[in-house]
């Protein structure tokens, strides 16, 4: 299996502080990566850093081989990289169909060819063509997270970000979340997320990393960290036991 | 009645163009642009000078005039709110006025306080079930509904039209969807300054081209603006034709020269009750 992205030494943060402290970790191609880890280990800094959101302080990111560090977020999405934000992920005060076309059209830098929304799109969320007009600020929960998938999507992506796809969801759109993301990857897309929900989560995923104080405390086969009796402290860490999570972990 | 109701039809459609510039802009880069009066007063003189002292005909010169005002208006973005952008709305506001100031002034120096007409031929007021329709007017009408149309195609239709109302909407999430910000800004700036030049030309020839010109029009444009709701185009158009109607037919029952008043307590009535506007969106603050 051939790594398609690979973070080394990432810093970045707000203000004069840095959030992440050095962040290393890598995707093989055609796998799904799940990070968990406590509030405020840095998940979300690390993937809006990765998108391009966050200037990068230190460290590479790279892509294919290829560094992006210095990429502007549409150049990133450009080379290969499509982001799903946790929050505000649709444009509210347009329509379904006008997010999908903003998606088709722009991800692909106009190169796109083809209906604004694919056979393939369809087959993934049937709900869409019904809501076409619909407003996307008017649309549920759930629904503006099947949006915000469906447009991460219009063009097929080298490398799936998501920042908490199930974060807010009812437990029917929670699973139907987590089956777009396996039949997602089935076609090929590798998949970064960043997850609370992670026994969920780790059941869909090949690789788990832990994050905590801004840096990877531990990177595992995910079948293995579904596997250990203090998972739980994973990704909670000492608010649910007292105890730090990655004390008796070592990194892979 | 029906003769009031019209004049004011034509009046808000004028004003209906700069303010869909201010809301376009608004929308985009979050300030209000306070600039642009003095803007649409040197589009009209722009035009003024090709049309009295090159002798081109109004058409051909309102189009160069347009096209060239999109690109000064893309160079004065560069100089003044750029380096200012990232400091915040108010900022930019202030900026705004400042640069009206400069333009104003770049007017008054180059041609005078005196008051200018454009050299069009004297023509007879045409008449329509017991309404009395000027030239200018009809112009005013037929180049004001023609530019909105257009302008509501290019919103709605065509990719960069969307990829506006999508960094008004939300400037991140447009940036990982593909959207070069800074090109739609320069797109932006590019069309609001010609709707202001157009706006600026059906002024000049409505009233007379001179300085205070288009800072006359700042407040009914702004209510129209706010009216509709900050940031929303279709509410900028119906925002205006209700200004320009109800002010117009305010003269009814109130003197003519406090007609200015009218928007004004539009802006205070929509503020107090309705502070997102007819079609705006309301804000939660967390």
């Amino acid at each position: 299996m051939s790594e398609i992205f690979r973070v080394e030494g990432l810093h970045a943060g707000y203000g004069a502080g840095d959030i992440l402290k050095g962040v290393d970790l890598r995707v093989e191609e055609g796998t799904v990566v799940t990070i968990i880890g406590p509030n405020g280990s840095g998940k979300s800094t690390l993937v809006k850093t990765l998108a391009g959101l966050l200037r990068a302080r230190q460290g590479d990111i790279l892509l294919k081989g290829t560094s992006i560090r210095e990429l502007s977020p549409p150049q990133r999405v450009h080379a290969g990289i499509s982001y799903v934000p946790q929050e505000y992920n649709v444009f509210r005060n347009l329509t379904v169909l006008e997010n999908l076309k903003i998606a088709r059209e722009f991800m692909s830098g106009g190169r796109a060819k083809g209906p604004v929304v694919s056979d393939e799109l369809v087959a993934l969320f049937p709900e869409l063509p019904s809501r076409f007009k619909a407003l996307a600020g008017n649309l549920s929960g759930g629904q503006r997270q099947m949006l915000a998938f469906a447009c991460a999507l219009a063009v097929k992506p080298g490398l799936l970000i998501m920042d908490e796809p199930s974060a807010g969801l009812s437990p029917k759109y929670m699973t139907d979340i987590f089956d777009c993301i396996r039949k997602v990857n089935g076609t090929g897309v590798s998949v970064l997320m960043v997850e609370q929900n992670a026994i969920e989560a780790l059941r869909i995923s090949d690789e788990c990393i832990v994050m905590a104080t801004g840096r990877v405390r531990m990177c595992s086969p995910a079948a293995s960290v579904l596997e250990m009796p203090d998972l739980q402290t994973l990704y909670l860490g000492d608010a649910a036991t007292g105890q730090e999570p990655w004390a008796s972990k070592s990194a892979a | 009645m029906l003769q009031t109701a019209f004049n004011g039809l034509v009046t808000g459609i004028i004003v209906a163009l700069p303010a869909l510039a201010v809301t376009l802009l608004f929308g985009v880069l979050k300030f209000a642009n306070f600039a642009v009066g003095a803007m649409m007063t040197v589009a009209a003189y722009m035009v003024y000078a090709l049309n009295t002292e090159l002798d081109w005909p109004m058409l051909p010169a309102t189009v160069a005039a347009a096209v060239a005002f999109g690109f000064m208006c893309i160079l004065m973005d560069l100089v003044t709110f750029k380096p200012l952008r990232e400091r915040g709305g108010l900022t930019l506001m202030v900026a705004s006025l400042g640069l009206g100031f400069v333009l104003e002034n770049v007017a008054r120096l180059a041609y005078g306080n005196a008051a200018r007409s454009y050299a069009m031929d004297l023509a007879r007021p045409f008449r329509f079930m017991d309404i009395r329709m000027n030239r200018e007017q009809m112009i005013a009408f037929v180049v004001a509904t023609l530019a909105m149309a257009v302008m509501y195609v290019l919103l709605t239709r065509m990719p960069i039209g969307r990829a506006m109302r999508a960094v008004a909407d939300n400037p991140a999430l447009a940036q990982v969807r593909g959207i070069d910000s800074a090109a739609i800004i320069r797109w932006t700036w590019f069309i609001a300054g010609m709707l202001l030049a157009v706006g600026g030309v059906l002024i000049g020839m409505d009233r007379a081209i001179e300085p205070p010109m288009g800072a006359s029009y700042l407040i009914p444009v702004f209510a129209a603006a706010i009216l509709g709701g900050l940031g929303s185009p279709l509410g900028a158009f119906v925002g205006a034709l209700l200004i320009g109607i109800v002010s117009e037919m305010a003269t009814l029952v109130i003197p003519p020269n406090y007609r200015i008043g009218i928007p004004l307590l539009v802006i205070a009535a929509i503020l107090i009750f309705r502070p997102q506007g007819l079609f705006g969106q309301a804000h939660i603050r967390r």
